[in-house]
Formats: structure tokens, C-alpha cells, sequence
């Protein structure tokens, strides 16, 4: 078995469909578009008054589900990448930060098994909705510390908030289930946030420069999982940054304010590709 | 009321452990960094392969038997200082260049269509020899000075036989035609053979002599 598996190998059943990052912002079923028909809704956050929060939720519920395969399969191929050592290097990560991936690919094990029966509990089949693979791109760099960086700091903290979005969901929908499942979740990623945190300080202790480049990395990585605008602070982003759950998993005030901005910058750069598009759509039909 | 101050026996008449045991602690720390080593071999392989896997149920399975693993490697990892080994790494080694080569063919498949061979290399023969050779240990060590031991062997135990049932039913969900058998088969005489090489995951005398 290879070192550092490819993304375009990841394996899947024929009930799968994977697409892009860019394909999937280029998608003109996107509720954010309709800002240039003037149809859009004064707020856009997932609830269950939106007109479209039946689809919107089980999309959603559809992208956790497969979202959670990919945290599955990144957690389990850092157990496996690197050589057990002292971590200065980027080919080594220390033997109790394997243990806490092992870990970790047990709980994105569970959080599969969890959406995929509240998938089925609101009516959505397996690949129903198409599955975009930049997480596990994120979860594919040559360094350990990115790794932790993009995923357990930018794509678990998202994760975060996704939850929190869906359990208020279930909580204003009177879906005590759904509530239920995603309160369990959180907690769970809480932990995967602390878990990264703690490693990349102790990793990079002595090499301030590759904390930086991991730093940098992650804010990259908070800009693309921003989902274009999709969760932000604004009521125009479907699903809220929860800032109480993001200080439980060891952000600081000035972090979460620095992905607060990150997020509406990209609400705004997500709002200027779409009309882009829809423009070149309607050149193109005329 | 019974006499608090009657004298009593420091051992109850149910309590039957004895003090003799097979290992001494030199020999005990020895095998604990084999079954270190090899538990860590087995959790990078299955965290490895859940990319490699389409089957959905499968990819679950070996990620929450990756944490599994991962735990009894932890274990043994904080078990070796008791036994005398400050530097856990030391003994974290494989018993034997077989047992290396094993773990090299074990970890060979990596296409999507070899699922049958990733999982017989794991449940048909690397988790059965695990259960052989903790069974032995937990049977012969001293029950009183290495206690310790034959608790994190039991947990251990415990985790290898439920895995070991969990693969062994995904396996006979996924062998379904006579060409998927002899494939199964093939692949387990392979991997078996290098494996009877090492003599076990602790090396010769693994599970005794008989």
C-alpha cells in the first residue's frame, strides 16, 4: 500500500458521484444566486421556516454524511503516512498523535453510522446529492502539520458549526432526534478541534516557521470551507460561525474574529462567481 | 454480627491464583514490545486501507478496529516502563525478519477490488494469531505478580475476538462465488506461511511448545 493516497482514488460504490470544489460553486441551484434575480430572501440561515429547508436540510445532512467518509479515510491514512517518531520532521509524527488519529477515525467511523440513519430518517438515499472531495485534499498534505491545521483546525471547526446549525434546526423543527444525534456530534468535534490545537503547538514548538506556514495553510483551508459564503456571520450564509463551541475547542477571540472576516470575504467573492456565471450562462443562451 | 478481628485467610477460599508463572520480567517486557510493535503495524494498515475500500460498511468497520488496535498498542506502550524498559522504543521491534515480511505481504493489497484480500490477511490470520498468542500468555504468566498484564491482555482479549467476528462475517458477505474462495484461501496459505516463518507474533514459542 502507497504512502499518500490520491484523491482521485478514493474508493467508492457505484452509488457515488464526486465532483469538485469549483463545480459544486458553480452550481446554479445555489441559493446564494438569486441575489441577482432580486428573489432573494432577507435571511438565508437554515431554518425551518426558509420555503426550501426540507431540501436544504437534507442536502446538507447528505454533505456531513459524506463529509464524515472523508474525515474517516484522512484521519486513518495519517495513521498510516508517516513513520512513528518525533515529529520534527515532516516524514515522522509521535506515537501518541497516531493513537489520537486512530481515535479519531473511530469517532468520524460513528459520525458516518449517525448521518447516514438521519440521512434515511429525513428521506435522502446514499448519493442522492454529489460528494465534493476537497476535504480529503486538505487531509492529503505531505506535512502532518498542515494536516492538522486543514483539517482538525479548519474542517473540524466547520464542522462545528454545521452542527450547531443542524441542532438548532432540530431544535426549532421539533426534531428531537436530529437534535439528539448532532448535539453528540459536537461534542465529539469539539474534541478534534483541542486535539489539533494542542499538536500543532507541541509539533512546532521549536520551528516557528513551519507553525506559520501551518497557520497560513489553515487559513487558506477556513476561506475554501467557508463554502463560499455558506457559513459566515452573516444571515445571508446558511449556516451561523458558533462562536461559544469555537472557544470550548481552544480558539481565541482573535481567531474566531480573523475567521469571521475570512468567512464574509468569502460570502462576498462566492456572490461575484455566481452572477459571473450566470452571466457567461445567459451569453451563452443568447 | 461477624467478629471484624476473627482472623481470616489473605486468600479466600474462591481465590485460587498462584504465584509461579512462566515469565520472567525481562521475558515479559520482550514480548510486550513485539505485541506493541505488531498491534502498531495492524492499526496503520487498517487506518491506511479505509481509502481503499468502496465498501461502506467495511470502511466503517476497519476504522473503528484502527482505534482498536491503537489502544492495545497504547497499552502495551505504557505496560513497558513497569516492566523495567525506560525507553518504551527499545523493545518496540518486530520478533524477527518474518514476522516483518509477514507484515510487508500483509499490507500489499491496495486496489479497490482486493477488499477480500485486505481483510483475510487481517481476521484470518494476523487477529487469530493475536488471540493465540495473548491466550498463551494470559494462561501461563504469574496470575499474582502480573496482574497487570493479564488485565490488558483480557481487554485486549476482548476487542480481538469481536473483531475478529466482525471480519470474519464481512468476509463471508464478500465471498460469494467458488473463484472469490480460492482466492480467499490463496492469499491466507500466503500470508499463513510467512507467518508459521516468524513463529508467532512474539516469535518461536509464541503460544509454547508443544
Amino acid at each position: 500500500m502507497r504512502k499518500f493516497f490520491p484523491v482521485e482514488e478514493l474508493a467508492r460504490d457505484a452509488r457515488f458521484t464526486q465532483i469538485t470544489m469549483r463545480e459544486s460553486q458553480a452550481d446554479p441551484r445555489s441559493s446564494l444566486v438569486g441575489e441577482s434575480t432580486g428573489k432573494r430572501p432577507k435571511t438565508n440561515r437554515l431554518t425551518p421556516s426558509r420555503p426550501d429547508a426540507s431540501d436544504a436540510a437534507r442536502s446538507l445532512m447528505h454533505g456531513i454524511f459524506v463529509g464524515e467518509i472523508q474525515a474517516l479515510e484522512g484521519a486513518g491514512r495519517t495513521c498510516h503516512d508517516f513513520e512513528t517518531g518525533d515529529g520534527r520532521t515532516t516524514d515522522t509524527v509521535p506515537f501518541a498523535l497516531k493513537l489520537d488519529m486512530a481515535r479519531q477515525a473511530w469517532d468520524e467511523a460513528r459520525h458516518v453510522e449517525i448521518s447516514v440513519k438521519l440521512s434515511d430518517w429525513m428521506g435522502t438515499e446514499i448519493g442522492q446529492f454529489a460528494e465534493n472531495t476537497v476535504l480529503f485534499e486538505v487531509a492529503c498534505s505531505n506535512d502532518p502539520v498542515l494536516r492538522l491545521a486543514g483539517v482538525n483546525r479548519a474542517l473540524e471547526g466547520l464542522a462545528i458549526d454545521v452542527f450547531t446549525t443542524m441542532k438548532e434546526f432540530g431544535d426549532l423543527a421539533g426534531d428531537p432526534y436530529l437534535e439528539f444525534c448532532e448535539d453528540w456530534m459536537l461534542a465529539d468535534e469539539v474534541t478534534h478541534v483541542k486535539m489539533g490545537s494542542d499538536w500543532l503547538r507541541r509539533v512546532t514548538e521549536d520551528d516557528p516557521e513551519r507553525r506559520k506556514k501551518a497557520l497560513e495553510f489553515q487559513s487558506v483551508v477556513d476561506k475554501i470551507f467557508s463554502f463560499g459564503g455558506t457559513r459566515s456571520d452573516s444571515s445571508e450564509s446558511p449556516i451561523g460561525l458558533a462562536r461559544r463551541f469555537r472557544e470550548l475547542a481552544g480558539f481565541t477571540d482573535t481567531e474566531v474574529t480573523e475567521i469571521a472576516e475570512v468567512s464574509l470575504a468569502a460570502l462576498e467573492d462566492r456572490k461575484a462567481f455566481s452572477a459571473a456565471s450566470l452571466q457567461a450562462d445567459a451569453t451563452t443562451a443568447s | 454480627m461477624a467478629d471484624p478481628y476473627k482472623p481470616r485467610a489473605p486468600f479466600a477460599p474462591w481465590d485460587r491464583r498462584q504465584l509461579p508463572g512462566l515469565f520472567d520480567v525481562e521475558e515479559t517486557a520482550r514480548r510486550v514490545g513485539n505485541y506493541k510493535w505488531a498491534e502498531m503495524k495492524l492499526f496503520e494498515a487498517l487506518g491506511g486501507w479505509v481509502a481503499t475500500v468502496p465498501e461502506l460498511d467495511v470502511k466503517m468497520r476497519l476504522g473503528t478496529h484502527c482505534y482498536h488496535h491503537a489502544w492495545h498498542a497504547e497499552l502495551w506502550h505504557k505496560r513497558l516502563p513497569e516492566l523495567r524498559e525506560m525507553n518504551p522504543d527499545r523493545l518496540t521491534v518486530p520478533a524477527n525478519d518474518a514476522l516483518v515480511r509477514f507484515v510487508e505481504a500483509l499490507t500489499e493489497p491496495e486496489a479497490a477490488d482486493q477488499t477480500i484480500e485486505k481483510l483475510v490477511g487481517v481476521y484470518r490470520v494476523f487477529i487469530p494469531h493475536f488471540i493465540a498468542a495473548y491466550t498463551y500468555h494470559k494462561n501461563n504468566t504469574s496470575e499474582i505478580t502480573d496482574a497487570p498484564t493479564i488485565r490488558s491482555l483480557g481487554l485486549a482479549l476482548q476487542d480481538e475476538f469481536e473483531d475478529w467476528r466482525d471480519g470474519e462475517m464481512m468476509l463471508q458477505s464478500l465471498i460469494v462465488t467458488a473463484d472469490e474462495v480460492d482466492r480467499a484461501a490463496a492469499h491466507q496459505a500466503k500470508l499463513e506461511k510467512l507467518m508459521v516463518e516468524a513463529g508467532g507474533i512474539a516469535g518461536p514459542g509464541s503460544i509454547g511448545s508443544v
